[in-house]
């Protein structure tokens, strides 16, 4: 018995030795990380044929949706047949897996090479893996004159330059000219400073108090009768007003309330949550635009039936007004489908009385674990520039360099014929009102912090009857827990 | 016990396999080869991981620093976390009075009311396709087992579709039939509809269950039931003292699976509702929890932690399961000390 035991214990370490020798190397200091990886590099044979393979992750932001997918495999094979060093090999994970996949992968070594196109959000969840690109900057000679200075500076963290700019992503208003016809009610202005005109011609500022008398007309039951009025079913609804399309639960208090730092502190045990009363009372409207008595949002469960596009509403066809950035215009298929039409206006003027705008950022990144630092920095340099002139448009983003943005609603008014020259505009107008801390700014023990945000508007979304107060409270409360832990 | 361990040792001891027939090695072989890709497959994906997870659970590791990382040893510094953790629900303490129940709590909570579900439910199924006045039974059958072979997250996004609170047609169907709006229920978004949600969703898939019922119940000889027809019993007496023992190895069997299945119960929630613990709290299952703490919040040691915690207690429960298996589980020609 003792020797079977000694056979199977043997049998053991040896697949733990083969399993050690197979991973790669964790990640070190960045300084050392260089020099190994460096050498790595140089020792290793080719992985595939004489090419270095280069493994791109998508996933955590935008580029996931089939459209996007097959763009991208374009641009892979472009890239592929551009050069004899280096293989790039796509991988797609869906959205909701994105997370815990890369987790995953980085923690068995075998994580990938380049990840994005990535958020501030996805960048910060795993904060302190990315690798500080400056030295491949400057011995490849990029040009990072193409871009604003200030927005190189942008992706300059305590981690180093972890990046640099690609895609940028103002917000607007979605909205379907055919609902507002119906209703009788005139389309939302389109120009920032300019007055939304009611249809006795009274004039209202464009805030959030007039974008919910306008949603609440907007909002139809099966009868045709609209929120505010005697007899509105809210169990058969077939159109809401106003979504907030696919924005987490910070922007929806961004966009109220206005930019804010969520948290203070300096180090563990001194952090605190500060998120501003403002947003509280965004998050109170929110609630009662779902569950107040006249309704004109979707509420968790409408959100979420087929017929409201699982999530999708505007792109379902089923909201008047979505408010979202320039990369929705990659997901409405559908919608372009159906032989359905939309517009762009500005977003609402926020409680402070400014308008609380949102600019998402995405661009890629490279890790800290990769084998072939310099092949990434190829990939990339070669992504964001010319591999750029693809992928852009098919992210629906605005180009971080100036020069290619005529390029980019080229594209785009070919995609949709029916958008005008003044929607168009309504995103180059955005770029003014970037949300400055970002939406997304990093917290401390920020995956656990995010979850706990996501539990708070998954609660709001889908409970009737919920104190809101009661449950801000709570978040705050569990904030300041996880900021310490 | 003892002496059929030490038999069973024998059995496979390496002197054993020297002393055997050229005709026995080849057999083993052969065996052993057919068996292997299995063997293999257990090796790398549940002894290695579990050996692995015992060792992290030992030491601070967060999934971003990487499993060939240098370990930094904390002794039982996590299992003292487990200890003082609310959520989780380790520590007596946490069991009552606490606003948001623990997950562990929530776990045996839902099993006790899912639990008799999933035993007598295809139990009363079977009982019937078995009897001998139901017409068509084949028919009955193949459409009682159909869901079982649709993938169970296909059925979950069904039956929340079906139970949507706003567009499901359940809700529709209740309101049809006159129940007042106020008092449709919320399903998977109430505190107090959401188990009895996941038991309706569970049902669906018990068509293996009652199939395994159904065979055991067509293995109790015929002559029993004569006997007991001539001795004048009546259908409860014929169902309790021959047909339940007679399928009690069954029932017993199929008692184990659901309690280590309970135990481990993760998807529904995970799908329904987007795994946030909604509403409030009551759906962060334990196995849930577990996930959540390893993937999502990245911490692996602690994950491991939770997650040999949990082994141990279905270890327990399981011995203790089978503790109890002389008292009501009967084997025909099993002869007792």
């Amino acid at each position: 018995m003792k020797k079977y035991l000694l056979v199977l214990a043997s049998l053991l370490v040896i697949a733990s030795m083969m399993l050690v020798a197979c991973g790669a190397p964790a990640a070190e200091e960045p300084a050392a990380e260089e020099a190994a990886t460096e050498e790595a590099a140089a020792e290793e044979p080719a992985a595939s044929g004489d090419k270095v393979q280069v493994r791109w992750f998508v996933g955590l932001g935008t580029g996931t949706n089939p459209e996007q997918v097959a763009i991208q495999e374009e641009v892979v094979a472009d890239f592929n047949a551009s050069q004899d060093e280096i293989e790039l090999v796509l991988e797609i994970v869906p959205y909701d897996a994105a997370r815990d996949t890369l987790s995953t992968q980085i923690a068995s070594g075998a994580g990938p090479d380049i990840v994005g196109p990535v958020g501030w959000g996805g960048s910060n969840d795993f904060y302190g893996q990315w690798l500080d690109i400056a030295p491949y900057i400057e011995s490849s000679g990029f040009d990072t004159s193409v871009f604003d200075p200030a927005l190189v500076k942008f992706y300059q963290t305590e981690e180093g330059q972890v990046g640099l700019p690609f895609a940028v992503f103002p917000g607007a208003i979605y909205f379907q000219p055919a609902m507002f016809d119906e209703s009788g009610l005139n389309y939302p202005p389109q120009v920032y400073g300019e007055k939304y005109v009611f249809p006795d011609g009274t004039e209202a500022d464009w805030n959030w108090e007039t974008v919910t008398q306008v949603a609440k007309l907007l909002t139809v039951d099966v009868n045709g009768l609209n929120s505010t009025e005697e007899g509105f079913d809210r169990t058969q609804m077939v159109q809401v007003g106003y979504a907030p399309q696919w924005q987490s639960v910070q922007s929806v208090g961004t966009f109220y309330g206005g930019a804010a730092n969520i948290f203070s502190g300096t180090e563990k045990g001194s952090y605190e949550s500060t998120i501003p009363d403002s947003w509280k009372e965004g998050y109170k409207w929110y609630y009662d635009g779902m569950y107040g008595e006249q309704p004109f949002i979707a509420t968790g469960p409408l959100a979420g039936a087929p017929e409201f596009g699982n999530g999708n509403i505007f792109n379902a066809g089923k909201a008047a007004m979505g408010l979202t950035q320039t990369w929705y215009t990659c997901c409405l298929g559908d919608f372009k489908n159906a032989g359905l039409e939309f517009q762009l206006g500005i977003q609402p003027i926020g409680a402070n009385g400014e308008v609380a705008g949102r600019v998402d950022a995405d661009t890629f990144r490279i890790l800290k674990g990769t084998q072939h630092p310099e092949e990434a920095f190829a990939v990339l340099a070669y992504l964001i520039t010319t591999g750029g002139d693809k992928l852009l448009p098919a992210y629906g983003a605005m180009p971080a360099i100036a020069d290619k943005t005529e390029a980019f609603f080229a594209v785009k008014s070919a995609d949709y014929p029916f958008v005008t020259e003044e929607s168009w505009n309504v995103f180059v107008q955005g770029l003014a009102y970037p949300d400055t801390p970002s939406s997304e700014q990093y917290q401390p023990n920020s995956i656990k912090a995010n979850a706990r945000f996501a539990t708070f508007f998954d609660l709001m979304n889908n409970t009737e009857g919920l104190d809101v107060d009661a449950e801000f409270a709570k978040l705050v409360e569990d904030l300041n827990v996880i900021y310490n832990e | 016990m003892l002496e059929e361990l030490n038999k069973t040792r024998e059995k496979f001891s390496f002197a054993a396999f020297r002393n055997m027939k050229s005709i026995a090695k080849r057999e083993m072989r052969s065996g052993l080869g057919f068996t292997s890709l299995w063997i293999i497959g257990f090796l790398a994906f549940t002894l290695i991981p579990m050996i692995a997870t015992l060792f992290f659970s030992f030491i601070d590791l967060s999934i971003t620093d990487g499993i060939f990382s240098t370990p930094k040893f904390v002794g039982f510094d996590n299992y003292a976390q487990l200890w003082k953790d609310p959520q989780a629900g380790v520590n007596p303490q946490f069991w009552f009075g606490s606003e948001t129940p623990s997950s562990l709590i929530i776990t045996i909570r839902f099993a006790l009311i899912a639990l008799p579900v999933g035993i007598f439910a295809p139990l009363l199924l079977a009982l019937l396709m078995n009897n001998k006045h139901l017409k068509g039974q084949f028919i009955f059958r193949t459409l009682f087992y159909l869901p079982f072979i649709v993938p169970f997250i296909a059925s979950v996004f069904l039956w929340g579709g079906m139970l949507n609170t706003e567009t499901g047609w359940i809700n529709r169907f209740l309101e049809f039939a006159g129940v007042p709006n106020e008092n449709l229920p919320g399903w998977a978004n109430d505190v107090n509809w959401v188990y009895p949600t996941y038991v309706i969703m569970g049902i669906w898939g018990i068509g293996n269950a009652m199939l395994i019922m159904l065979a055991g119940l067509q293995g109790v000889p015929t002559e029993l039931y004569d006997a007991a027809k001539v001795d004048g019993a009546n259908t409860w007496s014929t169902f309790w003292n021959i047909t339940f023992p007679m399928i009690s190895p069954v029932i017993f069997y199929n008692l184990v699976l659901n309690i280590v299945g309970l135990f481990q119960y993760f998807l529904v929630p995970l799908v329904v509702n987007n795994g946030t613990g909604r509403p409030g709290g009551a759906t962060l299952f334990y196995n849930l929890y577990l996930y959540k703490t390893f993937f999502t919040f990245q911490n692996m040691s602690y994950g491991s932690t939770l997650a040999w915690f949990l082994f141990i207690v279905i270890l327990i429960v399981t011995i203790a399961l089978f503790g109890t298996a002389k008292y009501w589980v009967y084997y025909a020609g099993e002869v007792r000390s």
